[in-house]
């Protein structure tokens, strides 16, 4: 059975959204023309295509089903009270079952020594087999040959797959100019790095059910895994919380810089009182009020899947709700130097109404930065989730998120000998995303810049 | 040999097949072949349109160019150096004593946090002697700023325009340089105060027995100053003569033109009906600005920008309306578009008050009066396509068209300002000023509109295209009988096109009246004053 949870109904909105704004853009041929820049520039098209892995990673991750069961005591199906993700089961080889504790990356043994009682009654201290994974390999004995071996197996199956898909997207263009190559140099930058990404993908899938590539935690979890899972946190928080911010920030600063005068006065006042106070202050004070209102009520909670959910939904909002000022200023600059400019006077000339004049010429001329905005922010973002679970006012601490890694990893790096790989894995995932997305935002604001000297390279 | 070697010494900047490109577009050659001198104590004036160079040649010869512009060859020689192979220790010196430059924009090329006494000192050698302060009195003083004393001490926001050329100039000269550039040092400011830059030059350069390299667009202003007039077209120097040869006939057809567009004359005069009533009747118009003196004081002082003005306009006449920066011309047309208050007076339009008027009655009546402003780069929204920006008012004000009529429109009126059917399509980037003004008057013309205002309409084009657009303006009067209230700061330009004229100065209207009679013989000082500091084409 599906079963929503808040931020998924947010989630899918917000995928509905971009599909709708990418058919919107294929509709208009001075934005398409604006977005074909990106989709031409070397770094926009590897950034995209990381971002679309990154992307699906979340979406799949947003599916969520509870699982049929059936009772024998009570001779029917009953659902079970877990909520599972489409991803879970996709990923089920690499966290089907938990270790002890600690292991190393690729180790076949727990991370630290332990008193084992032998058949012939001396006792040992020695580091344990893993139960489950690296030491039960599927081709060989020796590791390092093991390792060699699968992937060997899934750079076929990864060009096998990949042949077969390009044949039958390319199968007109292949049979009939008898060129098989030509699509594939044409768009090799995109093929190169799609091929990479899937490449990794499945290296990581093959590897991860034999070995723990990042470890485990100190339950043993795989450490990959929860990596994995943390995507769906970071993007939802990168998302949603601009999702919150943009009305306020694009429909105070307009009427703001537009209309001035005492409304003026009035969006100033509102966001310099926002400003002044410190905004961790503020998240921590309102997760806080939510804690308490989840404790007093925990009827209203199925499960705790609902009750993370809801605050991770929570902390979107309030993250959401002090961080739109920064946009809100640039827009009212913008605007404000906007109403002074010839043609807006011009419209003004021919009796437009002050609505029509933001509709027609105020708001396409700030999109850009809209647009730069929202999607620097988004990295900022993400790493502001890490911050907050830091100090634990961030997200549940039975939700996946980078930022409770980091928060976990606090005790980890302080132990002796040190376990690296909690904090390497976030970092690493965290970094990938956020560099990205960077890179991305940096070629958005090129291609909405008309200053900018567009060389396609 | 002797002869030649007087005339080596006499040339103090020598430029021989000066080429330089665009590192990006490496194909393309942005000056080709320049080659000049100037001699000792020389005026040469280097003239042309926008884009033509002139400025990139005087920029390479202070080697202040940009990184991505590569001088590919040919060698500038100042005084038996070779520019262009010294060590850049080595050109700092020589751009601190022997060639300075002064810019186009006085507002942005001094510091505004530093005090004009700070500025100065950064341009003499030795900056910490204890007499400076006397140097820089006297140095202000002989730019004829008369109370320097006070003056180092102030900061560049409480200099006016023209004050803060002569302090330009006091730095350029302050070490007594051999060659002066001047990059447009008078196109920002108004005619009188042009008049005294430009007479401050003449005077120095017979003082301090400099060179001076003139770059303008203006010929009227090159030929009050120029000994040799040198004309650049893109980025190759298509005419260079001594000025009197220059100004009487010019060689080249290019040149011709340029003297021709430079001082533009209406080809015909058509009979006014003095009977018809007014198009525009405007009466002691006054528009005040309030300006608070702090928070909590109920005191108000007011800034008067316009204060008692009226004029009248018959239909198919043009009148002006001249005045210096600040005169409070352009608040008229705003006033009368309804883009700025009104404080008293009235504003009559085929007899009716559009103050008074309201709503819907407003909106059907707005297509009988329209504007054309000054920038057509800040005029069309740069991210509507032409046929939109020129749709949009028609389709608000004559709602009472289909679509197939507003098309039929669209495509007469492009033809009539002169553009092609493809250019519906287009985005004003695509196009050149001359072609943007040409965009904006169609947007305007669409409506049929009996009364066009001009804020400056040619102002910020090049002479050649300020003549086209000019034209354009005239065939559409001849043709349906439109009125225009011109509003520019051109007095010399306003008298070859208009009927009647206005002259404004600090809000209050000095003078009204024919055009003819004001120009020829005018009663007022101020009026003299201005049509005196023209500069005419001496010949």
């Amino acid at each position: 059975m599906f079963t929503f949870l808040l931020t998924d109904i947010f989630f899918y909105m917000i995928v509905i959204s971009i599909i709708l704004y990418v058919n919107y853009v294929r509709k208009t041929p001075d934005i398409r023309e604006t977005w074909s820049y990106v989709f031409r520039n070397k770094t926009g098209i590897i950034s995209s295509v990381v971002l679309f892995f990154f992307i699906s990673t979340a979406l799949l991750d947003s599916i969520h089903f509870k699982e049929k069961l059936y009772d024998t005591e009570a001779d029917k199906y009953v659902y079970t009270s877990e909520i599972k993700s489409l991803l879970d089961i996709i990923l089920l080889p690499i966290h089907k079952n938990s270790e002890k504790s600690y292991s190393s990356p690729f180790s076949s043994h727990l991370y630290s020594k332990e008193t084992v009682k032998f058949t012939n009654n001396k006792d040992k201290r020695i580091y344990p087999d893993l139960l489950y994974k690296g030491n039960h390999n599927k081709y060989s004995d020796d590791n390092a040959y093991n390792i060699f071996i699968t992937g060997s197996i899934s750079i076929i199956k990864i060009l096998v797959l990949s042949f077969f898909i390009y044949i039958i997207i390319f199968r007109r263009e292949i049979f009939k100019n008898n060129s098989f190559l030509d699509p594939l140099i044409r768009n090799k930058v995109f093929f190169t790095s799609l091929f990479s990404m899937s490449l990794i993908t499945i290296l990581l899938y093959d590897l991860g059910s034999q070995y723990y590539i990042l470890g485990t935690d100190k339950v043993g979890e795989d450490v990959l895994y929860k990596s994995i899972k943390s995507i769906r946190t970071g993007i939802l928080i990168g998302t949603l919380t601009t999702i919150v911010m943009l009305p306020f920030a694009i429909f105070l600063g307009i009427f703001a810089g537009y209309i001035g005068g005492i409304v003026d006065d009035f969006i100033q006042y509102i966001y310099t009182t926002l400003n002044s106070i410190p905004s961790v202050l503020l998240i921590a004070s309102a997760i806080l009020m939510l804690q308490v209102y989840m404790a007093n009520n925990p009827l209203e909670f199925e499960n705790i899947y609902e009750r993370a959910d809801l605050r991770l939904f929570f902390l979107c909002m309030i993250l959401g709700l002090t961080s739109w000022t920064g946009l809100c200023r640039l827009l009212r600059g913008e605007s404000m130097k906007l109403r002074e400019v010839e043609y807006v006077q011009a419209s003004q000339t021919f009796g437009l109404n002050k609505f029509s004049i933001i509709i027609r010429h105020i708001v396409p001329n700030i999109m850009h930065i809209v647009i730069i905005t929202v999607v620097l922010d988004f990295s900022a973002l993400v790493l502001a989730e890490a911050v907050l679970s830091y100090v634990n006012i961030g997200v549940d601490p039975t939700t996946y998120s980078w930022g409770n890694m980091i928060n976990a990893a606090r005790l980890e790096m302080s132990r002796e000998p040190v376990v690296w790989w909690s904090l390497f894995s976030a970092f690493l995932f965290m970094f990938v995303l956020v560099l990205f997305a960077n890179l991305f935002s940096d070629v958005v604001r090129d291609a909405f810049d008309p200053r900018a000297n567009k060389n396609y390279e | 040999m002797t002869r030649e070697l007087i005339k080596i010494m006499n040339n103090l900047l020598k430029i021989k097949n000066l080429c330089l490109n665009i590192k990006s577009n490496s194909d393309e050659e942005i000056l080709k072949n320049i080659s000049f001198e100037i001699k000792k104590s020389e005026v040469v004036s280097l003239i042309g349109e926008s884009g033509s160079g002139k400025s990139l040649t005087a920029l390479s010869i202070i080697r202040l160019l940009e990184k991505s512009c590569k001088i590919k060859k040919g060698e500038i020689i100042f005084s038996g150096k070779n520019i262009l192979r010294i060590e850049e220790k080595e050109m700092r010196m020589i751009r601190k004593k022997d060639i300075s430059m002064i810019f186009q924009e006085p507002m942005r090329s001094l510091n505004p946090v530093m005090s004009i006494r700070d500025q100065l000192k950064e341009s003499y050698m030795d900056y910490n002697s204890k007499d400076i302060n006397q140097e820089i009195i006297k140095n202000l003083i002989s730019v004829g700023i008369k109370d320097a004393d006070r003056v180092i001490n102030l900061y560049p926001h409480q200099l006016s325009g023209g004050m803060k050329q002569r302090v330009m100039i006091a730095m350029a000269i302050a070490c007594k340089p051999k060659l002066l550039i001047a990059d447009e040092p008078t196109t920002s400011l108004d005619v009188t105060i042009q008049k005294q830059v430009l007479d401050l030059l003449i005077e120095l350069k017979e003082r301090l027995n400099m060179a001076i390299l003139f770059i303008t667009h203006d010929l009227s202003v090159a030929s009050q100053i120029s000994d040799k007039i040198i004309v650049m077209k893109s980025g190759e120097i298509i005419e260079s003569n001594p000025s009197n040869i220059f100004f009487q006939n010019p060689e080249n057809l290019y040149s011709q033109s340029l003297l021709e567009s430079s001082s533009y004359k209406r080809k015909l005069k058509k009979n006014i009906n003095s009977e018809s009533s007014d198009v525009l009747d405007v009466k002691n118009l006054k528009v005040f600005f309030k300006e608070k003196n702090s928070i909590l004081s109920r005191n108000f002082s007011y800034i008067k920008a316009v204060d008692d003005v009226s004029f009248k306009i018959k239909p198919g006449s043009t009148h002006a309306i001249v005045g210096e920066s600040g005169s409070g011309k352009t608040t008229i047309a705003k006033a009368i578009m309804g883009l700025s208050h009104v404080t008293s007076g009235n504003i009559k339009i085929c007899n009716k008050n559009v103050l008074t008027m309201n709503g819907l009655e407003k909106r059907n009546f707005r297509k009988n009066y329209q504007m054309i402003f000054q920038d057509p780069f800040s005029s069309l929204n740069p991210r509507m396509r032409v046929g939109a920006i020129i749709k949009e008012g028609l389709c608000f004000l004559r709602p009472e068209l289909d679509t197939k009529d507003v098309d039929k429109i669209l495509y007469e009126i492009i033809k009539n300002v002169g553009l092609d059917e493809s250019s519906l399509g287009k985005y004003p980037h695509q196009f050149s000023g001359g072609q943007r003004q040409r965009i904006a008057i169609a947007r305007v013309l669409v409506l049929n509109p009996k009364l066009l205002i001009c804020d400056e309409p040619t102002s910020s084009l090049d002479v050649t295209v300020q003549k086209q657009v000019l034209d354009l303006l005239m065939e559409i009067q001849d043709k349906t009988n439109i009125s225009y209230l011109f509003i520019s700061h051109d007095i010399k330009l306003i008298s070859n096109i208009s009927d009647t004229i206005s002259v404004m100065h600090k809000g209050k209207m000095v003078e009204s009246g024919i055009t003819s009679d004001i120009i020829n013989n005018t009663a007022n000082d101020y009026t003299r004053n201005l049509l005196q500091s023209v500069p005419q084409i001496k010949k």
